[in-house]
């Protein structure tokens, strides 16, 4: 049975830039500037706007983001249940590599 | 350069869905040349992604139609389906193109005097034609690994058949 995480995964490159999305949103709505400045500040990553909206129609089609009504231009995502799931699946993985990733510097 | 000038290389339904929020997001100044590439590489995304012209026809359906309804209906008669009106042109060019090289290719073998190549390619033409098409439309925004069994066994069975009737 195929694992939720691995479906982030599926997204080929826009996997990372997908993942910090759902992070991003995971703090409450909000529109594309917004998380732009926002996953700017968490990971040091500026993404590009080809790219974070190409990460984003691919999140809605998967109904793991969705919009909300837009306010003036800017329209915002938040996060859904199954886009949660995703998210903490994902996290856990990345977690357990990390866990054997420093377990191993220290060994070296 | 600016944002709005670059979004209309998007395809019509992606900026009926997103353009708004998209100038909105990116502002409407001059753009560095690293924004440039990227929007001028997520517009070739947005034309050949099939999630992406989901998320934009699901949000058609949602807006009342618009100019994404009519661009997409052929996805939206039947959700099944992931190729637009647009990629079944396409397969249906690369399909006609491909009948025109291997018979291209027939007669140049024939004239070399390598008549039994020439028979494996007029065997070849048509189906081979649809099975190197499928990809871009029948098959599109399938697992790879599935359209290489699809494929792999449509064309297998083609030079199975043809082996069969080399032997009577």
């Amino acid at each position: 049975m195929r694992k939720l995480h691995d479906s982030l995964a599926d997204l080929g490159r826009f996997s990372e830039p997908a993942l910090l999305i759902l992070i991003s949103l995971a703090d409450g709505p909000k529109h594309g500037y917004a998380m732009t400045r926002d996953i700017e500040v968490v990971s040091g990553q500026k993404l590009g706007p080809g790219t974070l909206y190409g990460a984003i129609a691919r999140l809605e089609a998967r109904k793991w983001i969705e919009p909300l009504p837009a306010d003036d231009r800017r329209r915002p995502y938040r996060l859904t249940g199954a886009g949660q799931r995703v998210l903490r699946a994902r996290l856990e993985g990345l977690r357990a590599v990390t866990r054997v990733g420093h377990s191993r510097l220290a060994e070296g | 350069m600016t944002a709005e000038r670059l979004v209309r290389l998007y395809p019509p339904a992606w900026r009926d869905r997103y353009a708004e929020e998209f100038v909105a997001a990116v502002g409407s100044g001059p753009l560095h040349v690293q924004q440039i590439v990227d929007i001028v590489s997520g517009a070739i995304d947005a034309w050949l992604s099939s999630d992406v012209r989901r998320a934009t026809v699901a949000a058609a359906g949602v807006r009342k139609g618009g100019r994404g309804m009519d661009s997409y209906s052929f996805v939206c008669s039947d959700s099944k389906l992931r190729y637009t009106q647009r990629d079944a042109w396409i397969g249906a060019g690369v399909l006609i193109l491909v009948v025109v090289v291997f018979s291209a290719l027939d007669i140049a073998a024939r004239r070399s005097g390598l008549p039994a190549t020439g028979d494996i390619l007029k065997t070849l033409a048509f189906p081979g034609a649809v099975a190197l098409s499928m990809p871009l439309w029948l098959l599109k925004g399938q697992p790879w690994k599935a359209q290489v069994v699809v494929i792999g066994v449509t064309l297998g069975l083609v030079f199975l058949a043809r082996y069969v009737a080399s032997l009577t």
